[in-house]
């Protein structure tokens, strides 16, 4: 167990079994903080409030009743440090997002091979095609045409109701 | 070396790399993003930082040859390289490890595998289940497969496990795998019988050593003798059999493995010798993992890692020694590092970038559970079953490798995308292990500073490198031959004859 520390952003609540921490928003982004919470629902109970804009609020209880200051601020400080290695891995992860995708494409597409015979003849052609919110699966025609032209029958790829063309 | 020494720095010059001091000397390795490398003097690095390498110098030269300058940056030779090494993305995986029971006659006291006892016949896999498993095995997109035995200690439901070679090599007569066994043994119920099946079937053996024989004993208990007495008997007899063979005893031998616990970190000299007694010609130091009965009896086994390595540096010179004596033993962490620096991504499955589970290798427990590979089952048989991708009885092949959790962890052991390793000087080399980082840290991606994974990688490297930078010959001559690999060409089965 590591020696107890001050910090100004870290209160303990021996009553209530929690310790609770500020965290700077402008320091730290939301999703770093949803990441580095949910590490550790299976030991503790995690709540987190905004209680300004400037600021979030965690409070940390530990599943395990009876935990005391030191254990507290243990449990405080390796947050903190999951806070930080989330946040720093969601910046390096936008910054190689390409090489990262690439790889992983590789890896899986290596990995499975193209689909058997009998896999393709189970294959459910009559799903419904993918959601395209913004058009993007929409041929160029469709897309820009005229719209006092009587509308062509929808294309397999983008049918009306999830195609939305742009507005003009 | 510390950048913030320098007083100027002048970035033109410089093609992509990344530095490191090396501990205990006065040099500094570059490394770049194809897996080249350099080590220099600080006054060397300190001219190379500062964009003040003479036109013309040995300096100069040298860089240039290891593509370290922005000036002749070879572009094709660096992205050849870099597919190259990962060329193993484009195959499935090629190791699968069938866990035939986990009724084992021995228990060990750091056990990874939640061992049964022997009359929990309910954990033993069923010929049928075997099959299922042999079935999708044999649709790996990978043209190399190893069916590798293990436990428990997989000779207890030795039926299935020689029903399984049948059936496998007669798969293989349509499927025309480069297909290969490997059992992973305690050796202790051998008999001359199944000795010889195993051996007309060219099954690999694969055991544990823990070293001497008072260490060994003290680990693994076996009701009734000792367990590495009987170890070293079969080991010295299964060697025999391959002497009487006609086959290379260099190449064709026993592997053994060792779990470094506690007690083992003073006897470094003990257990190197007693490897070389035993005509073992590699020696694997692996650290203790979290998995299994570690959870319980870590207090008496663990250890911080920085004696770890005091351990291994120890043990390693030592093996350099016995070697420049003439005495072939090499160390397999070593040996697989090296062969990444020097020579190229042997496929390792626990140190490469994404690492193996699900792309590179497979888990098929007794009960049919499919795993994303060694450490997934032992979570899953300590109640975790977050590495649980199908079943063999429901599940199809590409389910299995196509599984998100196969996925989440392809992206989790990318180093890219890892904090520390991104940055880090081993990051051609290196890898981790998501299992690893999620029993200990609750979380696949883990945080490096604080993980006994990295400590250790990091600190083999540190040491691999120092020697490597001292360009002593006899050194470089044992390292050489570290790296070089000799296919064993008997272990392989004959598609055609099944």
């Amino acid at each position: 167990m590591s020696e107890p520390f001050k910090n100004p952003l870290v209160s303990t609540d021996l009553s209530k079994g929690s310790v609770l921490l500020e965290v700077d928003a402008a320091v730290y982004p939301l999703e770093a903080l949803y990441g580095a919470s949910y590490v550790f629902i299976d030991r503790a109970f995690v709540f987190l409030e905004k209680p300004n804009e400037q600021r979030y609020r965690v409070t940390i209880s530990p599943k395990k009743p009876g935990a005391d200051e030191a254990a507290l601020q243990a449990l405080v400080g390796e947050f903190s440090n999951e806070l930080l290695s989330c946040a720093w891995r969601a910046q390096i992860t936008q910054a190689n997002r390409a090489v990262i995708e690439a790889v992983t494409l590789r890896a899986v597409a290596g990995a499975m091979g193209p689909p058997s015979l009998s896999e393709l003849a189970n294959f459910d052609f009559t799903d419904a095609p993918l959601e395209d919110p913004l058009g993007i699966a929409m041929s160029w025609e469709e897309k820009y045409k005229k719209k006092d032209k009587k509308p062509d029958a929808p294309v397999a790829a983008a049918p009306e109701k999830t195609a939305a063309p742009e507005k003009t | 070396m510390n950048l913030s020494q320098l007083p100027k720095l002048d970035t033109s010059t410089q093609a992509f790399f990344r530095f490191r001091s090396l501990p205990n000397t006065k040099t500094v390795l570059l490394t770049g993003l194809e897996g080249n490398y350099l080590v220099l003097k600080d006054d060397e690095f300190a001219r190379f930082a500062q964009g003040a390498v003479e036109k013309g110098s040995p300096l100069e030269k040298r860089l240039s040859d290891a593509n370290f300058l922005r000036a002749t940056f070879d572009t094709q030779k660096a992205a050849d390289k870099w597919h190259d090494r990962r060329r193993f993305l484009d195959y499935g995986p090629n190791l699968h490890i069938l866990v035939v029971t986990l009724r084992c006659n021995e228990s060990c006291i750091y056990c990874h595998a939640s061992r049964a006892n022997m009359d929990a016949v309910q954990t033993d896999m069923s010929k049928e289940t075997a099959e299922k498993a042999v079935d999708l095995i044999m649709q790996s997109t990978n043209p190399n497969v190893t069916i590798e035995f293990q436990g428990g200690e997989p000779m207890v439901n030795f039926p299935v496990v020689k029903h399984v070679i049948e059936y496998a090599r007669e798969k293989n007569k349509a499927a025309k795998k480069q297909l290969e066994f490997t059992m992973v043994s305690n050796l202790s119920l051998f008999d001359d019988e199944k000795l010889k099946f195993l051996l007309e079937n060219k099954v690999q053996i694969c055991t544990s050593i823990d070293g001497p024989a008072h260490l060994h004993d003290k680990q693994r208990k076996m009701p009734g003798g000792s367990a590495h007495q009987t170890a070293a008997h079969w080991i010295k007899k299964i060697n025999q059999a391959y002497e009487t063979m006609g086959l290379d005893t260099t190449l064709y031998h026993v592997e053994a493995l060792l779990t470094t616990t506690r007690d083992t970190l003073p006897l470094w000299k003990e257990v190197v010798d007693t490897y070389a007694e035993l005509g073992c010609r590699a020696l694997f130091l692996r650290p203790v993992d979290p998995f299994g009965w570690m959870e319980k009896t870590a207090q008496r086994v663990e250890y911080p890692r920085a004696e770890y390595m005091e351990f291994y540096r120890n043990a390693v010179d030592y093996m350099l020694e016995l070697n420049r004596k003439g005495t072939q033993i090499l160390e397999r962490f070593a040996s697989i590092f090296l062969t990444k620096i020097l020579v190229d991504d042997p496929n390792f499955l626990d140190i490469r970038s994404p690492a193996g589970p699900g792309i590179g290798q497979l888990g098929y427990n007794y009960d049919g559970k499919i795993v994303t590979c060694d450490e997934g089952r032992m979570l899953y048989e300590g109640g975790d079953p977050s590495f649980v991708i199908g079943d063999v009885r429901t599940s199809t092949y590409r389910q299995i490798v196509g599984h998100e959790t196969v996925r989440a962890m392809a992206i989790a052991s990318n180093l890219d995308q890892q904090p520390d390793c991104v940055n880090c000087t081993y990051n051609p080399y290196c890898g981790t292990q998501t299992t690893h980082h999620h029993k200990n840290f609750g979380s696949i991606f883990g945080r490096m500073r604080e993980s006994t994974l990295c400590a250790v990688h990091k600190g083999i490297q540190d040491y691999l490198f120092e020697r490597i930078g001292q360009d002593d010959p006899a050194v470089m001559d044992v390292f050489t031959k570290w790296t070089t690999v000799r296919p064993r060409d008997h272990f392989l089965q004959d598609a055609a004859k099944g």
